[in-house]
């Protein structure tokens, strides 16, 4: 049996590819079926996301699996197998349990570290699971590769920080307050930035949205994509202590709030603190504002400097990730080689058995009935004698079985205890 | 008439005592409950408090300010007319936070001129004087505390306003967690405190009639409250947070470490 994985990516294929092979709910359905169905194939699960499709297969040795596999693809996704075959990778084996595991990870992701792909694999399986595409094999796999996704969030840092400017504001946002709800935000001139920030920090809790804007219409409809309250802006200041978040983005090509402004903020607010977020260029708030206690001011650049540090530190963690994952792969190749001898190790016993059964059958021809006790005392006897000669040739199997020169080993031992073939 | 004003006088510190529930109750729970209750009560009290001053000084034939508790009765009794009026011309009720405490303190130790009783027991003595000393302590872990939080805040401020990897504040909790701590430590502290004052002082009372107010641990003992009162007033009144309630906290803390020194040979008071 084979295990391999086919697909394409990101790096792989461009977009336009990429959609004409990505899966639609039911697209998949028919695609699973149809897998199942096809002769040669065992078992398998398809992964559809906006920046991979793969499918990981398990079929019978066999020369032309690989090309069986892009047929199936080219066939479900109508398109030519000539057309989409050089977009196409392939890993077998060994190879293919790793690229399972890094993609399982988040290694091969373009974010390195973002979290979706992993409940997209668990998707996946269990589609796969439910209609009877996996059992066996990639059952035991997949489920490996999820431990194995989760032992790297837990051992390295791969996830912990914020990589997008968005997000960025959030994390700190959670730094400054703790939780988000029951937060209010003010977004200051409504431009595309500042509608990323505040649907983040909206998603995270934040209770309350105020938006001002120059142009009353563009505040309007940005008032309406997040059932905000829209403020005048002439006399938006006189809002801001009630407000704990502000999001400035105006187009203004001066300071529109100072640190004079601020400091009466603040001791309106009592000291609460306050966090300015200040994505506009040139600057909405005078930078003086970031001296007064209680008041955070990230500018653009603040931002991502922090999601430019925070890139450096994921891949630092995705090489402390890649060396736990070339630890699995080696445990999750010893392992399958186990499984390869488990059946020398059952003839073996069996072998052991029959010859205990007819030499046990012998002896009572020729002492004749033997007491209950005897027979008793007579079967642990032999029991015992059969299980140590089998510890050592059985021990020895489990562990030349990962074992380069493993085979041989297999071969010597059934040749000596003339298992057959 | 002076066993009267001396009476009356109790009864006005009792009443003071709801004031003193009330800031209790607001800095616990974080809003005011029963405010106009314990206004009342406070009016009342005040009243009270100057009939027991005309019968003291009707007693004694002038204005009774001949030592220290007759002057911290009189001074009690001007912050409680001072207070009033403000509240009345003004409406500023935050400033209650640091006037029922510090009226109601003032009040209990001009309350405390006259040996009023005896200890039924050695037993009730002692149980009480542990009593205090529980109070205390329990007050003391909670500025620890507080001063602790009060530190990470600092810092953990600082690292924000630096602007480096958000890595690096993980380390520490967010800013709200630790203001929330701060908050509910302090709220907690004072209130054990406060109570362990009032037993303390009210032990001492009983113990060694008017001598326990010469008694400079004790004098200590009242500073170091003087000193928390005021932090808890100006986090609960100006909100303040950072640098400077870092630095008070750890004033707070340092003066109730030189009130705890002074305190270390008690042991030998149960044994008396």
């Amino acid at each position: 049996m084979r295990f391999s994985i086919t697909g394409v990516n990101h790096k792989t294929a461009p977009v336009e590819v990429r959609e004409r092979l990505a899966f639609d709910d039911r697209s998949l359905l028919e695609a699973l079926i149809e897998l199942k169905r096809r002769p040669g194939f065992c078992e398998g699960i398809i992964l559809s996301t906006c920046n991979r499709v793969e499918v990981a297969l398990t079929c019978e040795d066999g020369p032309g699996a690989g090309v069986a596999v892009d047929q199936f693809l080219a066939d479900t996704r109508q398109v030519e197998c000539d057309w989409v075959t050089p977009y196409l990778y392939r890993y077998e084996d060994g190879e293919a349990i790793r690229h399972l595991f890094r993609v399982a990870a988040s290694l091969d992701s373009m974010v390195v570290g973002e979290p979706q792909i992993l409940g997209q694999l668990k998707s996946a399986y269990a589609l796969a699971k439910e209609h009877g595409a996996v059992n066996g094999f990639l059952d035991v796999l997949l489920t490996k590769a999820f431990n194995v996704a989760k032992r790297v969030r837990s051992e390295t840092e791969i996830g912990v920080n914020a990589v997008s400017v968005g997000y960025a504001a959030v994390e700190l946002a959670r730094e400054i307050f703790g939780s988000l709800d029951d937060k209010k935000v003010m977004i200051v001139g409504a431009g595309k930035m500042s509608e990323s920030a505040a649907r983040h920090l909206k998603r995270c809790g934040a209770t309350q949205i105020f938006v001002t804007n120059r142009t009353h219409e563009r505040a309007a409809e940005m008032a309406e994509l997040f059932s905000a309250k829209i403020i005048d802006y002439p006399v938006f200041t006189a809002f801001l202590p009630e407000v704990d978040i502000v999001i400035a983005s105006s187009g203004a090509p001066h300071y529109i709030l100072t640190k004079e402004d601020m400091k009466k903020v603040i001791g309106s607010r009592r000291n609460r603190p306050m966090f300015l977020i200040d994505i506009a260029v040139p600057r909405n708030i005078e930078p003086d504002a970031n001296n007064l206690d209680n008041v955070f001011l990230y500018d653009i650049d603040d931002l991502q400097k922090v999601v430019e540090t925070n890139r450096e530190g994921r891949m630092q963690s995705a090489e402390e990730a890649e060396a736990i994952i070339g630890e699995e792969v080696a445990r999750m190749l010893a392992r399958l080689k186990e499984r390869e001898v488990v059946p020398t190790i059952v003839s073996l016993q069996e072998q052991l058995e029959s010859v205990r059964l007819a030499e046990l059958a012998r002896m009572r021809g020729k002492f004749g009935t033997l007491t209950a006790e005897q027979e008793q005392a007579l079967e642990a006897l032999t029991k015992s004698i059969i299980n140590k000669i089998a510890h050592g040739p059985i021990s020895e199997l489990r562990r030349q079985a990962s074992q380069p020169e493993g085979q041989h080993f297999v071969t010597t031992i059934r040749r000596v205890f003339k298992l057959g073939e | 008439m002076y066993e009267m004003g001396v009476f009356w006088l109790r009864v006005a510190t009792a009443l003071y005592g709801v004031g003193l529930l009330h800031v209790m109750a607001l800095l616990l729970r974080r809003k005011s409950g029963f405010l106009k209750y314990a206004l009342f009560a406070f009016l009342v009290a005040a009243v009270l408090h100057f009939v027991a001053i005309v019968e003291l000084a009707t007693a004694v034939g002038h204005l009774p300010v001949d030592n220290f508790f007759e002057c911290a009765t009189v001074c009690a009794f001007l912050i409680a007319v001072l207070f009033l009026f403000v509240y009345w011309r003004y409406d500023f009720a935050g400033l209650s936070v640091c006037i029922f405490p510090l009226v109601f303190v003032l009040t209990q130790i001009g309350a405390m001129e006259t040996p009023m009783l005896t200890w039924p027991s050695t037993n009730v003595r002692n149980a009480w004087l542990l009593l205090h000393v529980m109070l205390v302590l329990l007050g003391y872990a909670a500025l620890l505390l507080t001063a602790t939080a009060s530190v990470f805040y600092l810092i953990q401020e600082r690292q924000l306003k630096s602007k480096k990897s958000i890595h690096l504040f993980k380390r520490l909790p967010p800013l709200g967690t630790l203001d929330n701590l701060i908050s509910n430590s302090m709220a907690f502290g004072f209130v054990f405190i406060t109570l362990g004052l009032v037993a303390g002082s009210a032990w001492a009372f009983i113990e060694s009639g008017t001598n326990w107010i010469r008694d400079p641990r004790i004098a200590l003992s009242f500073i170091t409250w003087g000193f928390y009162l005021a932090m808890v007033f100006l986090r609960a009144s100006a909100g303040w947070r950072g640098r400077k309630a870092a630095l008070m906290a750890v004033a707070v803390l340092c003066c109730s470490a030189l009130t705890w020194a002074a305190h270390v040979g008690l042991r030998s008071m149960l044994t008396k």
